[in-house]
């Protein structure tokens, strides 16, 4: 099947707009027959990888670091970066921007020189430490200048919908990014996939995409219901129950997309984020048809694409479902120590990044108080929200207490698996311990509370909220008889 | 005495290759905390090629799991690393893995005549050929009795 092109499209094909945009037209007509294309989209956003630039990427010492480092994408951008007419900024009106890499820019040089107990050379003490390869950040920082060159924006975070380009209802984005993915589908209203990594770097250099996957209203289609419990709706407390729901959302829809009912009145962004990025780790289309919130979803009619079979297939979600997947999540690597009491050397938050709202949240909680001497508090968030934490002072808050806060990078893109041997990881986001569980350290999922506390402490022990509803059901229920759970109905303190 | 089994199938991503199957019942994809871009290592939880070398093997899944980079490490493992699987048999083969296995020049296929995933045996000889992205594709499984 041939792909049809706009005259512009052709033109970049045939080479009139320069070498770089014919050599990516190419690959995308070639992915276009693959995934049976009529046609393409023009884009708004394309959210993509910073690469790591070594003109001799080859030499065994520096590929075996790359092996390390690179998660595979740089050697993608060898061929543009020979190229010289590569621009991104240009006539396509394309945003084009990358997730967080490895280092904070602006703080390469105590990257570089002696632990600073920054991220992201750190000691454990009788355990070990880590420290980034200087040849590496030095690639990063060439790769983050050419692009820059090239008219790429220097967001560094997964969060630039919330702030930077924003998409609409009718437009079109290419994230590589899956939580960006999901919120733009799910939340704005605008149509794009888990795009492929690969494509993303062609789609930046020419503004378009061919038309296939979730770009489709046949792959956006709801085709199962799930409903929130009345006791869920009312109970979700924190960041990491909106990452459990989620996941047992994701969990119980069997990798299909669902329509959710039953949802509390107002998720803020912290909230909707940590539920969405349940896209990647936990299903493979990035859509989800919160009712109440989903744009392009007023009724479950249109959730389904009108195509609503009579009963459609209906999963609840419940209190103990959401008690499991906590479970579920501390088992994949457990932490070894009392179930009370389990020593932690990394608490971080911010996998997607942290929003400003999350970020007071753990200054508020850390506030006046003593991170652990040998124990790290990281808090990783965008550009935007890591300036305004600096202006309004919970940065200050959260560096006074021994903790770090920082914004253009993320733990996840570190060699996790070169960490020092038995290193215990808490935190509260459902996508890393899913993502990470397998890199070697021990991993604890918890709330904010909880995770400060296990900072400050110097052990992880479950908040009386977890203590409460982790009990058997019975047992809960017969305690909430003698005393009956607050439910909104009146003020609590008069 | 061998076995031999003769699937066909569609071409997602061209190629001719062979080799020994990994069957991984569970979903799973690519990116280097599932596979390992310095080993091939299989480090994805719960799966039941956890700890498995991927290296030169057909590998068998159900289809993708997990993040997009999963397409730039596979790519990765096949072109520079030299760490990366022969071929992929699927169920269906993910976007994200159909471009993944078109960088790394390997073939890729799906909507074979008999699951995959019961019909092939880990520790089979597996031979794929997919002359044509889109177009019919011969996948031959030989097996030791």
């Amino acid at each position: 099947m041939k792909m049809k092109l706009t005259k512009y499209q052709q033109e970049m094909l045939d080479g009139k707009h320069g070498e770089c945009k014919q050599f990516c037209m190419d690959k995308l007509v070639d992915f276009g027959k693959a995934v049976e294309a009529t046609e393409m989209v023009d884009l708004v956003l394309v959210l993509n990888e910073c690469p790591i630039w070594i003109k001799d990427r080859r030499k065994p010492e520096t590929l075996e670091k790359l092996n390390m480092y690179d998660l595979g994408h740089s050697p993608l951008y060898d061929p543009i970066f020979e190229m010289k007419d590569a621009h991104v900024e240009d006539e396509s009106g394309c945003a084009c921007g990358n997730d967080p890499y490895l280092i904070q820019l602006d703080k390469r040089g105590e990257i570089l020189g002696p632990p600073t107990g920054k991220p992201w050379n750190f000691e454990l003490p009788g355990k070990g430490s880590f420290r980034l390869d200087a040849e590496m950040v030095a690639g990063f920082k060439a790769g983050y200048d050419k692009l820059m060159e090239h008219g790429w924006l220097p967001w560094h975070s997964c969060n630039p919908y919330f702030n930077t380009r924003i998409p609409k209802m009718g437009e079109y984005a290419a994230s590589s990014e899956s939580s960006a993915a999901c919120y733009i589908n799910t939340i704005l209203g605008a149509r794009t996939n888990r795009e492929s990594a690969v494509n993303t770097v062609y789609c930046a250099y020419t503004g378009c995409l061919p038309k296939y996957g979730t770009h489709l209203d046949e792959y956006r289609a709801a085709k199962c219901i799930v409903e929130l419990d009345d006791e869920v709706r009312n109970n979700i407390k924190g960041m990491a129950d909106w990452g459990a729901l989620g996941a047992c959302i994701a969990e119980k829809a069997e990798n299909r997309i669902m329509a959710v009912l039953n949802l509390p009145k107002k998720m803020g962004p912290g909230a909707t984020k940590n539920l969405i990025s349940c896209a990647s780790p936990g299903m493979n289309d990035p859509i989800l048809h919160l009712m109440g919130y989903t744009p392009e979803s007023p009724t479950l009619e249109a959730a389904f694409k009108g195509k609503m079979p009579k009963n459609p297939e209906r999963y609840k979600v419940t209190m103990d479902d959401i008690v499991e997947m906590y479970r579920h999540l501390n088992a994949i690597a457990p932490a070894p120590g009392p179930e009370k009491a389990k020593p932690v050397d990394i608490v971080f938050f911010g996998c997607p990044h942290c929003t400003f709202e999350e970020v007071r949240e753990v200054a508020r909680l850390v506030k006046g108080k003593k991170v652990k001497p040998g124990v790290h508090l990281w808090v990783q968030t965008d550009t935007p929200s890591y300036f305004m934490a600096q202006h309004y002072g919970d940065a200050k808050i959260i560096e006074e207490a021994g903790g770090h806060i920082y914004h253009q990078t993320c733990i996840a893109m570190t060699p996790i698996r070169h960490y020092p041997k038995g290193t215990t990881i808490a935190t509260d986001s459902f996508k890393y311990v899913k993502l990470g569980g397998g890199f070697g350290p021990n991993w604890i999922y918890g709330n904010p509370e909880a995770l400060v506390n296990a900072a400050v402490t110097g052990v992880f022990t479950p908040t009386a909220r977890w203590e409460y509803w982790s009990q058997p059901r019975e047992k809960r229920l017969a305690s909430e008889k003698e005393r009956p759970l607050y439910d909104g109905g009146v003020p609590m303190l008069s | 005495m061998e076995q031999k089994i003769v699937l066909t199938g569609i071409a997602r991503s061209k190629g001719k290759a062979a080799g020994e199957a990994l069957v991984n019942r569970q979903r799973i994809g690519w990116a280097f905390n599932h596979v390992g871009n310095e080993d091939g290592m299989v480090l994805a939880p719960g799966t039941d090629m956890k700890g498995q070398i991927v290296t030169g093997k057909i590998f068998v899944y159900p289809t993708t799991a997990g993040s997009t980079s999963g397409a730039v490490s596979l790519y990765y493992k096949c072109k520079v690393s030299q760490h990366g699987p022969a071929g992929l048999i699927c169920r269906e083969v993910h976007w994200i893995d159909i471009s993944g296995a078109i960088a790394g020049e390997i073939p890729a296929v799906d909507k074979l005549d008999q699951d995959p995933i019961e019909t092939i045996k880990t520790g089979d000889w597996v031979e794929i050929d997919a002359p044509e992205v889109g177009a019919k594709a011969t996948v031959t499984i030989t097996r030791k009795e």
